[in-house]
């Protein structure tokens, strides 16, 4: 049985959507290991969102091979349990009609285990995301910044040893942006692999020690990010990310 | 947790979900519940004046433009038995079908009587107003068909003698087609079963099948949003698989299917009547009424989710699945009933979904159902859904 720290390993991974020619992805390769937080980073259409997908399965990729730890050594508990993966797509992936709380205890009950257990889960994830006041609410009549910290709840009931989030904080407020990065920086400093997809710099500089930058589906910058924050061909520090970010995607 | 079990409860779950959403949904319960209710009103008054009202003669007005003295007795006895008022020109009787004070015009033209003095009925006219019913007009033809030959008959018995004249007397005041003196027509639903047709018999199943068909309208509307948003795959992340997904959505339409039919029944049996209508009668085959609502529910969901799974929004999917189901409720003699269809249409109308559906529900609620007929609509019927399924399947795994 694979305890290792590494839980996903993706090697030279490769897409082409059926309709196009040019790749999503080429030659693709990363690691996630427990307690690590990896910004994956690129201009809009740069294949992160792709890139997610084949990760969790929902595409196949063409070339390349993709490598989860089938058990892992629980970020909740000491216990070695099947990986958990969860997903925290970049749309609110949940039914507007309901409300927060019926969104919650529906999610919760798609889960093997118990009705105690839900309501356990349930409620540790309402405490969380600090939605007690909005349970009753249907969704579609929240605001964004609590929907998105539903969209982050619903995750969260799965008690993922891996999260992949994808531009979770696209719409909203500062405070409930930088509120969902303190509970993601929690579960990673929990043991929890984070793969967070942004085109915010200061939120991969916050939450982040590693990056993968993507331009045109191609890896053009991997590694620590205080590595990778030291100009290859200057020796001198970038100013920021953002710099960073400028030079790789070569736009002025 | 054993898996067959943890799958069950997650489609219980995924199907208390639907229908949670559908009571929060008024549009997608009008479409389901009153759209069929008021269809099965209208055409159930409606159809009953096709199919047993009594067919009253139109009130007809009149332009003689045929002088003869023949055309005028030949009206005089029109008159004594139908009424009709003479008017002046071809533009007052015109005037007078637009202004609804008469129902036909009949223009008997110069010729009517021909030089050997016997009528012709190729000179008369018959102007109708457009809210005639055919059958009424079809009434009107054949009475002055029949008057015209009368008035030929009597002229040709008056050349022939006075005992001649005296015989066809006999049979002077009657019409070809009376109300009490016409032969009686049996459906042959009303020979096997012994059962009077009538029009809400017929309605209340054809429409039902129409109602349960739209289910496309709810079901579109929940699984493209989760199509779209990205909650099919967390639904996936979270261990739920598309048969689970199906099963889920499936068993919740199914319930509602039901729910739909148990209110149409309660249309026909109390509110059709209040509105003249003849009352449902649910004196059926209780086994064969549920195997043929079973199956067209399940072939109705299943192609509802076959066309939520492959068009790509809620837009496509509505405009699709309305399109879809008007087009096969034409086919299958849902809107037209099949006896006003040419025989070509009808042979057709008998291989569509609806189709199967309505043979299957109007040998229940008409005749009297055998296995040898049921049977294979039923078999095609599920054979359709396992199609619509595997496709949606095909597209969700």
């Amino acid at each position: 049985m694979n305890t290792h720290a590494c839980l996903l390993t993706a090697e030279h991974l490769s897409f082409v959507y059926p309709d196009q020619t040019d790749p999503a992805l080429q030659d693709v390769s990363l690691a996630l290991e427990r307690g690590q937080a990896l910004g994956l980073l690129g201009p809009n259409g740069s294949g992160k969102s792709t890139l997610i997908d084949l990760l969790m399965g929902l595409k196949k990729p063409q070339a390349g091979k993709i490598t989860w730890t089938r058990f892992a050594l629980s970020a909740s508990s000491a216990a070695i349990l099947p990986l958990s993966v969860a997903l925290v797509p970049q749309e609110y992936a949940l039914y507007p009609e309901l409300t927060c709380a019926e969104n919650l205890y529906f999610f919760a009950g798609m889960l093997a285990i118990s009705r105690q257990e839900i309501t356990r889960r349930v409620e540790e994830a309402i405490q969380r995301c600090m939605l007690e006041e909005f349970l009753n609410k249907r969704a579609n009549q929240c605001s964004g910044g609590v929907r998105r910290k539903l969209n982050l709840a619903i995750a969260l009931l799965q008690k993922p040893d891996v999260l992949m989030l994808d531009e979770t904080t696209v719409g909203i407020d500062l405070q409930s942006k930088l509120f969902i990065l303190d509970q993601i920086k929690q579960l990673v400093n929990a043991g929890c692999a984070v793969l967070f997809a942004t085109h915010h710099m200061d939120e991969v500089s916050a939450l982040c020690s590693n990056i993968l930058l993507l331009e045109h589906g191609k890896v053009v910058a991997s590694g620590a990010l205080d590595t990778l924050l030291i100009h290859p061909d200057k020796g001198q520090v970038f100013k920021d990310l953002d710099a960073l970010f400028m030079h790789y995607t070569q736009k002025p | 947790m054993n898996m067959f079990a943890h799958r069950a409860r997650q489609s219980i779950r995924i199907a208390l979900k639907e229908w949670r959403l559908l009571l929060r949904n008024p549009h997608g319960l009008a479409v389901l519940f009153l759209m069929p209710a008021i269809f099965v009103l209208i055409t159930s008054v409606t159809m009953k004046n096709t199919l047993v009202a009594p067919l009253s003669m139109p009130l007809t007005g009149w332009v003689l433009e045929d002088n003869s003295q023949a055309a005028k007795k030949w009206l005089n006895d029109w008159q004594q038995r139908h009424l009709g008022a003479l008017y002046p020109s071809r533009q007052a009787l015109q005037q007078a079908l637009k202004d609804r004070k008469i129902e036909a015009g009949v223009l008997v033209l110069k010729g009517w009587l021909t030089s050997d003095g016997t009528p012709d009925v190729k000179q008369i006219e018959i102007w109708l107003d457009h809210r005639i019913q055919p059958a009424a007009a079809g009434k009107l033809r054949a009475e002055l068909a029949f008057s015209t030959l009368r008035a030929h008959m009597n002229i040709v018995a008056a050349r022939g003698g006075a005992f001649t004249s005296i015989l066809l007397n006999s049979v002077q005041t009657s019409d070809l087609l009376a109300d009490s003196n016409t032969p009686q027509i049996r459906y042959l639903y009303e020979i096997e079963s012994g059962r009077k047709i009538n029009a809400v018999q017929q309605t209340v199943p054809a429409w039902l099948i129409f109602g349960m068909f739209f289910v496309v309208i709810p079901i579109a509307g929940v699984l493209i949003q989760e199509r779209r948003d990205g909650t099919l795959t967390r639904l996936g992340s979270f261990g739920v698989s598309p048969v689970a997904l199906l099963g889920g959505k499936f068993a919740a339409f199914l319930v509602m299917n039901w729910i739909q039919l148990g209110f149409m029944l309660a249309v026909g049996y109390w509110i059709v009547p209040l509105l003249g209508g003849e009352a449902l009668s649910l004196d059926f085959s209780i086994g064969w009424f549920i195997g043929i609502v079973l199956a067209t529910s399940t072939a109705a969901i299943s192609l509802a989710l076959a066309i939520a799974a492959w068009t790509q929004n809620f837009d496509h999917a509505a405009a699709l699945g309305s399109g879809l189901n008007v087009v096969l409720a034409a086919i299958a003699g849902v809107m037209v009933p099949r006896m006003l269809m040419p025989a070509n249409l009808q042979l057709i109308s008998e291989w569509s979904p609806m189709g199967w559906a309505l043979d299957g529900m109007q040998a229940v609620f008409l005749g009297v159902p055998e296995a040898s007929f049921m049977l294979p609509r039923i078999g095609l019927l599920l054979a359709f859904a396992v199609l619509c399924g595997g496709m949606s399947w095909w597209r969700l795994r």
